[in-house]
């Protein structure tokens, strides 16, 4: 049988969880003499991402992914972050911002599976679709 | 007046500061893969089964339904257009079960499964909605059936009687005409008091716009609702056309009316939930369909109820429609859909080319409901009838191989012949059940004994002509629905008066 990206990284991280550099190291090489050996190296790229989603949740770690019209101040920052803490409960927040311009105003907040689209751009094409329904 | 500029202004002006722009959290997946009409997602960890999914693509929004949940992603079939999906484009979850618009609205109307017009006479307007499924009505909310569904076709009120509430199943071959007794049924329901629902499934689109032109020149648009997933639509609007019917008949059954649909037919909706089931990667079971085919059709035939008083004494009756192949009852879809349903209208290539039409097969037709669903009128004379029937299908495959029969035999036989031209009756002309009791009174009392064979249509039709003249007898059948001896007397009467007037008997 097959083994998926998603097995792959989860004994990964069943290997390297809580372990010393040391033996991290010696893990990780043989985990590569496998996935070669499986040919299976194309896999990589997935395993990784798996393996962060795994990493992150066990760790109590959310990236999230922040997109907004303008430069965000301190205060904003401050607020999506408090806000990330109470709904997922993790103790560390990442924030990814980029600007995009085409927004207009507000800003777009992507989590795990969620969006929080508070975007001028999305509103205004809602009230477009409400106006010509 | 407060209609003054400034008022306005004034009001806008607060209304303006008044408004929060509504934002919520959505729950996204992206689109893994895409092909024919199926789409695989990842992400969307709180989707619900049977949830609208909205797709947003760059022609717009496209709708689909979750299908399949699994551990990292989530199956959908699509509503729409699939070709205008990409490969990671954003999906939604709406949080509501698929449903469709429901009311007085959808009363004459074409619509496709999703409730939305074919027929250009614009938006259902409706407030109403019900999801497309729903757990059929539990044992205390029942009773048992007892009023009749009058088809107007004589073979079936006679022989294999419909009940409001009943589930009967019509099967036979292509070309034997299932649909021409479906939609002579829905015909004869003018004045009965009954909602009809026709749910065409894969059907030729001009099959079904002859179809609706005809219940229009029949006046029984008035009462009829029209749902068409054509042979062009794609599987999954198949797939839910006979439960978006079913939600629009659960709608007046909740008000305590009575409501026929017909499901025509269940084989091509067999067919495209295996086209879905395949394309999920469901695994194939019998003639390649998945393992819950018997449940697709289960579920469906199963809400078809009649509900007892205390909860409104409405009720649906399903006629579904199943075409077999080469007359083969032992496929898998027919006996599951035959073992759902209290009974079939069997229909048999060989009367049909021999001119029996319908070619209702008396002998492997059935109704488990039974005689509780005839008129006191019809019963009298329909249990005499089905006795003669029988006797004269034992006989005349006996009968072939000798011509010396004793008198006893030949008049059974002569008898049986006239039963089965009487069974003859055209397309589109249903019956009015008075002039059934009429017709077959006249034949079990031996008033036709003496109509030659090839005359018992010509005197049927006269008989009929004759007593709208002197519609007395009639109208006591109709309103008093049984047979006194004051209405037998006024039958007899009217009988013999007619047969004066004929020249054809035989001396």
């Amino acid at each position: 049988m097959k083994i998926s990206a998603q097995q792959y990284a989860k004994s990964l991280y069943d290997l390297v969880a809580d372990k010393p550099e040391k033996e991290v190291k010696v893990a990780l090489k043989n985990f590569v003499a496998l996935l070669g050996r499986n040919r299976e190296l194309n896999k990589a790229s997935e395993i990784i991402n798996v393996f962060t989603a795994l990493w992150n949740k066990e760790h109590g770690e959310v990236t999230a992914e922040l997109i907004s019209a303008r430069e965000l101040g301190p205060t904003a920052r401050e607020i999506v972050t408090n806000y990330l803490k109470e709904r997922t409960g993790a103790k560390k927040i990442t924030l990814n911002e980029e600007i995009d311009q085409k927004l207009i105003g507000g800003f777009v907040l992507r989590y795990e599976s969620k969006v929080l689209d508070g975007s001028l751009k999305t509103s205004l094409e809602d009230l477009k679709n409400k106006i010509s329904n | 007046m407060s209609t003054t500029k400034d008022f306005i202004i004034e009001q806008l002006k607060s209304e303006i500061s008044g408004y929060k722009a509504e934002i919520s959290e959505k729950s996204v997946g992206k689109v893994l893969k895409v092909s024919d009409g199926i789409a695989l997602i990842s992400g969307l960890a709180e989707a619900m089964m049977s949830e609208i999914l909205m797709f947003k693509t760059e022609e717009g929004e496209v709708a689909g339904v979750a299908l399949n949940l699994e551990e990292n992603q989530v199956g959908a079939i699509i509503l729409g257009d699939y070709t205008a999906i990409k490969e990671g484009d954003e999906v939604h979850a709406t949080k509501r079960i698929l449903e469709v618009p429901v009311g007085e609205a959808v009363i004459g109307r074409v619509l496709n499964p999703l409730g939305e017009p074919l027929d250009g006479k614009g938006k259902v307007e409706t407030t109403k909605f019900y999801p497309i499924e729903k757990i059929a009505p539990g044992v205390i909310t029942r009773e048992s059936v007892k009023q009749p569904v009058q088809t107007g076709i004589k073979a079936i009120d006679a022989m294999i009687p419909i009940g409001r509430g009943q589930r009967e199943l019509i099967i036979g071959d292509r070309q034997l005409g299932k649909t021409a007794i479906a939609i002579d049924t829905i015909i004869n329901q003018k004045g009965q008091n009954m909602k009809c629902i026709y749910v065409a499934i894969g059907q030729k689109e001009s099959k079904v716009a002859g179809i609706v032109a005809k219940l229009q020149e029949a006046g029984a648009m008035d009462y009829t609702t029209v749902v068409l997933a054509g042979a062009s639509t794609s599987a999954s609007l198949l797939y839910i056309a006979p439960y978006a019917g079913c939600a629009m008949a659960e709608y007046f059954l909740d008000k305590g009316e009575d409501v026929l649909i017909i499901y025509d037919d269940l084989s091509k909706h067999a067919v495209s939930y295996r086209e879905i089931s395949l394309l999920l990667r469901r695994p194939p079971g019998r003639e390649a369909y998945p393992g819950d085919v018997f449940y697709l059709h289960s579920r469906l035939l199963e809400r078809a109820c009649k509900l007892n008083k205390d909860f409104g004494g409405g009720s649906i009756t399903a006629l579904p429609i199943i075409e077999t192949q080469a007359g083969d009852l032992s496929a898998y879809i027919p006996t599951n859909v035959i073992s759902i349903t209290d009974g079939q209208i069997f229909l048999e290539p060989d009367l049909f080319y021999k001119g029996n039409r319908p070619a209702v097969n008396a002998g492997l037709s059935v109704s488990r409901v039974g005689s509780s669903a005839q008129i006191k009128a019809m019963k009298k004379v329909a249990g005499k009838m089905r006795l003669e029937a029988a006797q004269y299908r034992e006989l005349a495959a006996f009968a072939q191989f000798g011509s010396d029969l004793d008198p006893e035999t030949k008049k059974k036989l002569d008898r049986g012949q006239r039963l089965y031209e009487i069974f003859k009756q055209d397309q589109y002309q249903p019956l009015a059940v008075a002039k059934q009791v009429l017709v077959y009174y006249a034949l079990i009392n031996g008033f036709m004994d003496n109509v030659p064979v090839d005359k018992v249509r010509e005197f049927e039709i006269g008989l009929y002509k004759y007593a709208d003249l002197n519609d007395e007898a009639l109208k006591m059948i109709t309103e008093k629905k049984e047979l006194s001896e004051e209405i037998e007397n006024k039958i007899k009467k009217l009988i013999e008066d007619y047969k004066a007037t004929v020249d054809y008997l035989i001396k």
